[in-house]
Protein backbone atom coordinates (compact mmCIF):
# COMPACT_ATOMS: atom_id res chain seq x y z
CA UNK A 1 0.00 0.00 0.00
CA UNK A 2 1.52 3.64 -1.01
CA UNK A 3 2.38 6.11 1.37
CA UNK A 4 0.44 9.00 0.65
CA UNK A 5 3.12 11.75 0.38
CA UNK A 6 2.54 15.57 1.04
CA UNK A 7 2.65 18.11 -2.10
CA UNK A 8 4.12 21.03 -0.57
CA UNK A 9 6.44 21.87 -2.93
CA UNK A 10 3.36 23.23 -5.67
CA UNK A 11 3.17 26.50 -3.01
CA UNK A 12 6.37 27.77 -4.09
CA UNK A 13 6.68 26.57 -7.18
CA UNK A 14 3.55 28.58 -8.69
CA UNK A 15 5.05 31.55 -6.74
CA UNK A 16 8.42 31.44 -8.94
CA UNK A 17 6.76 30.79 -11.58
CA UNK A 18 4.46 33.75 -11.35
CA UNK A 19 7.43 36.39 -10.23
CA UNK A 20 9.42 34.71 -13.41
CA UNK A 21 6.27 35.59 -15.77
CA UNK A 22 5.83 38.78 -14.67
CA UNK A 23 9.74 39.24 -14.73
CA UNK A 24 12.91 40.39 -12.96
CA UNK A 25 12.43 44.10 -13.42
CA UNK A 26 8.57 44.10 -11.57
CA UNK A 27 9.38 44.49 -7.96
CA UNK A 28 7.02 42.97 -5.46
CA UNK A 29 5.33 45.57 -3.59
CA UNK A 30 3.55 44.06 -1.21
CA UNK A 31 3.44 40.24 -0.12
CA UNK A 32 -0.36 40.01 0.78
CA UNK A 33 -1.01 39.50 -2.03
CA UNK A 34 -0.98 36.36 -2.83
CA UNK A 35 -3.20 34.56 -0.43
CA UNK A 36 -4.71 32.73 -3.28
CA UNK A 37 -1.65 30.27 -3.61
CA UNK A 38 -2.13 28.39 0.13
CA UNK A 39 -4.83 25.84 -1.01
CA UNK A 40 -5.41 22.89 1.55
CA UNK A 41 -2.21 21.14 1.82
CA UNK A 42 -3.98 17.21 2.89
CA UNK A 43 -1.90 14.26 1.63
CA UNK A 44 -2.23 13.47 -1.82
CA UNK A 45 -0.97 10.86 -4.00
CA UNK A 46 2.36 11.61 -5.75
CA UNK A 47 1.69 9.33 -8.68
CA UNK A 48 -1.29 9.71 -11.04
CA UNK A 49 -2.03 8.01 -13.84
CA UNK A 50 -4.23 5.91 -15.81
CA UNK A 51 -2.56 2.36 -14.98
CA UNK A 52 -3.50 2.87 -11.00
CA UNK A 53 -5.73 0.00 -9.46
CA UNK A 54 -8.36 1.46 -7.88
CA UNK A 55 -7.31 2.39 -4.41
CA UNK A 56 -9.98 1.80 -1.37
CA UNK A 57 -8.62 5.01 0.28
CA UNK A 58 -7.24 7.77 -2.26
CA UNK A 59 -8.72 11.24 -2.18
CA UNK A 60 -7.75 12.34 -5.42
CA UNK A 61 -11.24 13.62 -6.11
CA UNK A 62 -10.88 16.24 -3.54
CA UNK A 63 -7.40 17.46 -4.77
CA UNK A 64 -7.26 16.92 -8.48
CA UNK A 65 -4.69 19.65 -9.45
CA UNK A 66 -4.81 21.86 -12.36
CA UNK A 67 -3.31 19.41 -15.26
CA UNK A 68 -1.48 22.54 -17.03
CA UNK A 69 0.58 23.56 -13.93
CA UNK A 70 3.54 21.93 -14.94
CA UNK A 71 2.86 18.42 -15.91
CA UNK A 72 1.98 20.08 -19.06
CA UNK A 73 4.50 20.42 -22.07
CA UNK A 74 2.66 24.10 -22.99
CA UNK A 75 2.28 26.15 -19.57
CA UNK A 76 3.89 29.87 -20.47
CA UNK A 77 6.58 29.96 -23.34
CA UNK A 78 9.53 31.46 -21.50
CA UNK A 79 13.59 32.02 -22.33
CA UNK A 80 15.71 28.96 -21.29
CA UNK A 81 18.97 30.64 -21.49
CA UNK A 82 19.80 34.45 -22.03
CA UNK A 83 20.51 35.10 -25.67
CA UNK A 84 24.26 36.65 -25.75
CA UNK A 85 25.40 40.39 -26.89
CA UNK A 86 26.98 38.38 -29.87
CA UNK A 87 23.47 36.29 -30.85
CA UNK A 88 21.61 39.87 -30.34
CA UNK A 89 23.81 41.98 -32.33
CA UNK A 90 23.81 39.38 -35.32
CA UNK A 91 20.20 39.52 -35.06
CA UNK A 92 19.95 43.47 -34.85
CA UNK A 93 22.92 43.86 -37.32
CA UNK A 94 20.98 41.93 -40.54
CA UNK A 95 21.62 42.81 -43.26
CA UNK A 96 17.86 42.82 -43.77
CA UNK A 97 17.54 45.01 -40.42
CA UNK A 98 20.12 47.53 -42.14
CA UNK A 99 19.16 50.94 -43.50
CA UNK A 100 18.57 51.37 -47.06
CA UNK A 101 20.69 53.71 -48.95
CA UNK A 102 17.95 55.46 -51.47
CA UNK A 103 19.17 55.99 -54.48
CA UNK A 104 15.84 58.15 -56.53
CA UNK A 105 17.20 61.41 -54.90
CA UNK A 106 18.30 64.18 -57.36
CA UNK A 107 18.09 68.22 -57.40
CA UNK A 108 14.87 70.23 -58.21
CA UNK A 109 15.49 71.78 -61.79
CA UNK A 110 13.61 74.92 -60.66
CA UNK A 111 15.26 75.43 -57.12
CA UNK A 112 17.91 73.09 -56.80
CA UNK A 113 17.10 71.78 -53.46
CA UNK A 114 17.44 68.03 -53.56
CA UNK A 115 14.11 65.79 -54.28
CA UNK A 116 12.89 62.51 -54.71
CA UNK A 117 11.68 61.19 -58.29
CA UNK A 118 8.13 60.54 -57.58
CA UNK A 119 7.44 63.51 -54.72
CA UNK A 120 7.21 67.29 -55.34
CA UNK A 121 10.27 69.28 -54.42
CA UNK A 122 9.49 70.27 -50.99
CA UNK A 123 10.48 73.57 -51.27
CA UNK A 124 8.65 74.36 -54.59
CA UNK A 125 5.42 73.40 -52.87
CA UNK A 126 6.34 75.06 -49.36
CA UNK A 127 6.24 78.51 -51.78
CA UNK A 128 3.38 77.59 -53.47
CA UNK A 129 1.55 76.73 -50.48
CA UNK A 130 2.84 80.21 -49.25
CA UNK A 131 1.10 82.36 -51.87
CA UNK A 132 -1.56 80.26 -51.51
CA UNK A 133 -2.49 81.36 -48.27
CA UNK A 134 -1.92 84.80 -49.10
CA UNK A 135 -4.23 84.74 -51.77
CA UNK A 136 -6.95 82.99 -49.45
CA UNK A 137 -6.26 85.49 -46.56
CA UNK A 138 -7.10 88.30 -49.61
CA UNK A 139 -10.61 86.42 -50.27
CA UNK A 140 -11.25 85.98 -46.57
CA UNK A 141 -10.50 89.82 -46.01
CA UNK A 142 -13.19 90.66 -49.43
CA UNK A 143 -15.84 88.07 -48.20
CA UNK A 144 -15.88 89.09 -44.71
CA UNK A 145 -17.53 86.37 -43.34
CA UNK A 146 -17.64 82.20 -43.97
CA UNK A 147 -20.36 80.94 -46.29
CA UNK A 148 -20.44 84.23 -48.64
CA UNK A 149 -18.42 82.63 -51.06
CA UNK A 150 -19.32 84.05 -54.91
CA UNK A 151 -21.41 81.64 -56.86
CA UNK A 152 -19.03 82.79 -60.07
CA UNK A 153 -15.31 81.88 -60.68
CA UNK A 154 -11.97 83.84 -59.29
CA UNK A 155 -9.77 84.75 -61.39
CA UNK A 156 -6.07 86.18 -59.67
CA UNK A 157 -4.11 89.60 -60.46
CA UNK A 158 -1.12 90.49 -59.82
CA UNK A 159 0.18 94.05 -60.13
CA UNK A 160 0.03 96.01 -63.52
CA UNK A 161 -2.54 93.23 -64.63
CA UNK A 162 -6.31 94.18 -66.03
CA UNK A 163 -9.00 91.64 -66.58
CA UNK A 164 -9.26 90.09 -70.20
CA UNK A 165 -12.12 89.36 -71.81
CA UNK A 166 -12.70 85.89 -70.04
CA UNK A 167 -12.62 87.31 -66.78
CA UNK A 168 -15.55 89.17 -67.74
CA UNK A 169 -18.05 87.79 -65.23
CA UNK A 170 -15.36 86.38 -62.62
CA UNK A 171 -14.75 87.49 -59.29
CA UNK A 172 -11.34 89.37 -59.20
CA UNK A 173 -8.62 88.68 -56.52
CA UNK A 174 -6.12 91.49 -56.79
CA UNK A 175 -2.58 90.77 -55.60
CA UNK A 176 -0.28 93.44 -54.66
CA UNK A 177 2.79 91.99 -55.67
CA UNK A 178 4.81 90.84 -59.04
CA UNK A 179 3.18 87.81 -60.73
CA UNK A 180 5.50 84.84 -59.69
CA UNK A 181 7.33 83.45 -62.55
CA UNK A 182 5.94 79.59 -61.49
CA UNK A 183 2.12 81.38 -61.81
CA UNK A 184 1.45 80.99 -65.35
CA UNK B 1 6.76 42.83 3.64
CA UNK B 2 9.38 42.01 0.67
CA UNK B 3 11.10 45.30 -1.14
CA UNK B 4 13.36 45.31 -3.54
CA UNK B 5 14.32 48.36 -3.99
CA UNK B 6 16.37 49.95 -6.35
CA UNK B 7 19.20 51.61 -4.60
CA UNK B 8 18.96 55.31 -5.48
CA UNK B 9 22.45 56.00 -5.94
CA UNK B 10 24.33 59.63 -6.45
CA UNK B 11 24.95 59.53 -9.80
CA UNK B 12 22.27 57.43 -11.29
CA UNK B 13 19.75 59.39 -10.12
CA UNK B 14 21.29 62.74 -11.06
CA UNK B 15 19.38 65.12 -13.19
CA UNK B 16 21.45 66.11 -15.71
CA UNK B 17 21.65 69.52 -15.58
CA UNK B 18 23.01 69.73 -12.11
CA UNK B 19 26.84 69.02 -12.61
CA UNK B 20 28.57 70.67 -9.57
CA UNK B 21 30.82 68.09 -8.89
CA UNK B 22 34.17 70.34 -8.59
CA UNK B 23 35.74 69.16 -5.34
CA UNK B 24 37.50 66.18 -5.01
CA UNK B 25 35.05 65.15 -1.88
CA UNK B 26 32.37 65.33 -3.78
CA UNK B 27 33.56 62.39 -6.38
CA UNK B 28 31.05 59.49 -6.33
CA UNK B 29 32.58 56.41 -5.45
CA UNK B 30 31.17 54.55 -8.21
CA UNK B 31 33.31 56.53 -11.18
CA UNK B 32 37.07 56.64 -10.38
CA UNK B 33 37.86 58.48 -14.18
CA UNK B 34 36.66 61.39 -14.94
CA UNK B 35 34.25 59.61 -17.33
CA UNK B 36 31.00 61.88 -16.46
CA UNK B 37 32.45 65.40 -17.51
CA UNK B 38 35.18 64.67 -20.15
CA UNK B 39 34.34 65.68 -23.30
CA UNK B 40 37.19 63.87 -25.16
CA UNK B 41 35.90 64.03 -28.59
CA UNK B 42 35.81 67.74 -28.73
CA UNK B 43 38.89 67.89 -27.11
CA UNK B 44 40.25 66.08 -30.18
CA UNK B 45 40.00 69.17 -32.24
CA UNK B 46 42.21 70.55 -29.97
CA UNK B 47 45.41 68.40 -31.03
CA UNK B 48 48.08 70.44 -32.45
CA UNK B 49 50.50 68.39 -35.02
CA UNK B 50 54.04 69.91 -35.64
CA UNK B 51 54.66 71.84 -38.90
CA UNK B 52 54.75 69.45 -41.59
CA UNK B 53 57.94 69.36 -44.29
CA UNK B 54 57.66 70.25 -47.77
CA UNK B 55 57.98 66.89 -48.71
CA UNK B 56 55.93 64.89 -46.36
CA UNK B 57 52.45 63.95 -47.62
CA UNK B 58 49.92 66.41 -46.72
CA UNK B 59 47.97 65.10 -43.78
CA UNK B 60 43.84 65.82 -44.34
CA UNK B 61 42.22 67.94 -41.81
CA UNK B 62 39.73 66.18 -39.52
CA UNK B 63 36.85 67.59 -37.41
CA UNK B 64 35.63 65.67 -34.81
CA UNK B 65 31.79 66.93 -33.74
CA UNK B 66 29.20 65.71 -31.39
CA UNK B 67 25.87 66.22 -29.93
CA UNK B 68 25.24 65.06 -26.64
CA UNK B 69 21.99 64.33 -24.86
CA UNK B 70 20.17 63.39 -27.67
CA UNK B 71 16.56 62.64 -27.10
CA UNK B 72 16.41 59.43 -29.20
CA UNK B 73 17.72 55.77 -28.63
CA UNK B 74 21.46 55.00 -28.80
CA UNK B 75 20.18 51.82 -30.80
CA UNK B 76 18.34 53.50 -33.17
CA UNK B 77 20.65 56.05 -33.47
CA UNK B 78 23.02 53.21 -34.75
CA UNK B 79 21.38 52.39 -37.66
CA UNK B 80 21.50 55.84 -39.08
CA UNK B 81 24.98 56.21 -37.96
CA UNK B 82 26.16 52.80 -39.84
CA UNK B 83 24.38 53.70 -43.06
CA UNK B 84 26.66 57.02 -43.26
CA UNK B 85 29.89 55.52 -42.25
CA UNK B 86 32.25 56.51 -45.47
CA UNK B 87 29.78 58.66 -47.12
CA UNK B 88 30.72 61.95 -49.05
CA UNK B 89 29.16 64.60 -46.40
CA UNK B 90 26.83 65.82 -49.51
CA UNK B 91 25.33 62.16 -50.04
CA UNK B 92 24.82 62.06 -45.76
CA UNK B 93 22.82 64.83 -45.76
CA UNK B 94 20.74 63.59 -49.03
CA UNK B 95 20.34 60.37 -47.03
CA UNK B 96 19.32 61.94 -44.16
CA UNK B 97 17.42 64.42 -45.27
CA UNK B 98 14.90 61.57 -47.01
CA UNK B 99 14.49 58.81 -44.46
CA UNK B 100 11.66 59.35 -42.13
CA UNK B 101 14.00 58.85 -38.66
CA UNK B 102 13.83 60.97 -36.25
CA UNK B 103 17.34 60.68 -35.32
CA UNK B 104 17.85 62.07 -39.01
CA UNK B 105 16.79 65.26 -38.62
CA UNK B 106 19.09 65.49 -35.45
CA UNK B 107 21.63 63.63 -37.25
CA UNK B 108 21.64 66.16 -40.54
CA UNK B 109 21.77 69.11 -38.17
CA UNK B 110 24.97 67.84 -36.63
CA UNK B 111 26.53 66.64 -40.00
CA UNK B 112 26.12 70.38 -41.26
CA UNK B 113 27.49 72.28 -37.98
CA UNK B 114 30.30 70.33 -38.59
CA UNK B 115 30.86 71.12 -42.39
CA UNK B 116 30.40 74.78 -41.05
CA UNK B 117 32.72 74.49 -38.59
CA UNK B 118 35.59 72.67 -41.15
CA UNK B 119 35.04 75.99 -43.03
CA UNK B 120 35.29 78.73 -40.81
CA UNK B 121 37.76 76.52 -38.20
CA UNK B 122 39.83 74.16 -40.01
CA UNK B 123 41.53 75.58 -43.01
CA UNK B 124 39.10 73.30 -45.14
CA UNK B 125 38.65 74.94 -48.94
CA UNK B 126 36.07 73.14 -49.96
CA UNK B 127 32.92 72.18 -48.06
CA UNK B 128 31.91 69.81 -50.43
CA UNK B 129 35.48 67.91 -50.13
CA UNK B 130 34.72 66.19 -47.32
CA UNK B 131 33.60 62.47 -45.95
CA UNK B 132 32.20 60.95 -42.68
CA UNK B 133 35.42 58.46 -41.34
CA UNK B 134 33.67 57.84 -38.14
CA UNK B 135 30.18 58.08 -37.03
CA UNK B 136 28.73 56.29 -33.97
CA UNK B 137 26.11 56.64 -31.24
CA UNK B 138 26.37 56.30 -27.14
CA UNK B 139 24.70 56.44 -24.26
CA UNK B 140 24.06 59.53 -22.92
CA UNK B 141 22.74 60.09 -19.15
CA UNK B 142 19.29 58.35 -18.06
CA UNK B 143 16.69 59.74 -16.57
CA UNK B 144 14.55 56.78 -14.74
CA UNK B 145 10.52 56.85 -14.38
CA UNK B 146 8.21 54.41 -12.38
CA UNK B 147 5.93 52.40 -14.90
CA UNK B 148 3.06 50.52 -13.07
CA UNK B 149 2.09 47.17 -14.08
CA UNK B 150 -0.80 45.62 -12.06
CA UNK B 151 -1.50 44.39 -8.93
CA UNK B 152 0.53 46.97 -7.17
CA UNK B 153 3.81 46.20 -9.24
CA UNK B 154 6.15 48.21 -10.67
CA UNK B 155 8.91 48.62 -13.32
CA UNK B 156 11.56 51.35 -13.71
CA UNK B 157 11.50 52.51 -16.88
CA UNK B 158 14.38 55.00 -18.38
CA UNK B 159 13.81 57.59 -20.43
CA UNK B 160 16.63 57.53 -22.76
CA UNK B 161 19.11 59.86 -23.84
CA UNK B 162 22.16 59.31 -26.52
CA UNK B 163 25.36 61.05 -27.58
CA UNK B 164 25.88 60.72 -31.64
CA UNK B 165 29.40 61.44 -32.56
CA UNK B 166 30.83 62.33 -35.88
CA UNK B 167 34.30 62.94 -37.68
CA UNK B 168 35.01 64.62 -40.86
CA UNK B 169 37.89 64.12 -43.16
CA UNK B 170 38.66 66.44 -46.11
CA UNK B 171 39.08 64.36 -49.06
CA UNK B 172 37.29 61.84 -51.10
CA UNK B 173 35.60 59.01 -49.17
CA UNK B 174 38.28 55.81 -50.36
CA UNK B 175 36.64 53.45 -52.06
CA UNK B 176 35.72 49.92 -50.43
CA UNK B 177 38.08 47.33 -51.99
CA UNK B 178 35.82 44.63 -54.02
CA UNK B 179 37.40 41.36 -53.84
CA UNK B 180 36.05 39.19 -56.00
CA UNK B 181 35.63 35.24 -55.02
CA UNK B 182 38.22 34.37 -57.05
CA UNK B 183 40.95 36.24 -55.06
CA UNK B 184 39.26 34.55 -51.83
CA UNK B 185 40.09 31.60 -52.57
CA UNK B 186 43.01 32.27 -53.85
CA UNK B 187 44.10 34.05 -50.66
CA UNK B 188 42.63 30.99 -48.27
CA UNK B 189 44.62 28.42 -50.51
CA UNK B 190 47.61 30.86 -49.63
CA UNK B 191 47.11 30.68 -46.21
CA UNK B 192 46.76 26.98 -46.04
CA UNK B 193 49.61 26.52 -47.51
CA UNK B 194 51.25 28.85 -45.06
CA UNK B 195 51.01 27.21 -42.36
CA UNK B 196 54.31 25.15 -41.01
CA UNK B 197 54.60 22.00 -38.67
CA UNK B 198 56.10 23.32 -35.17
CA UNK B 199 59.30 21.21 -33.99
CA UNK B 200 59.50 19.20 -36.87
CA UNK B 201 62.93 17.64 -38.67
Amino acid sequence: KPLPTFQPSHLSLSLSTLTDLIGSAVIRWRGDMFSFVSPCAAPALAVTGPGLLPQPDQEDGLEEQPPGLFDGFLWMAAPKKRRTIEVNRTRRRADSKLLKVKNNIEPCPECGHLKQKHILCGFCYAKVCKETSMIRQQIKAAEGGPLRAPTVETVVLYEGETPSEQDKDKRIVERSRKRPAWFS
Amino acid sequence: FLLVFYPPSQTSLQVTGSRWRSSAALMSPHHTSASLESKNWEKRNRKVFPPQLPDEIRRPAEIHHSRRQIKYSKDKMWYLAKMIRGMSIDQAIAQLEFNDKKGAKIMKEVLLEAQEMAVKHHNVEYKSNLYVAESFSGKGMYLKRIRYHGRGMFGIMDKVYCNYFVKLVEGSPPKAEEKTSFDQAKEYVQSLKNRTIIHSL
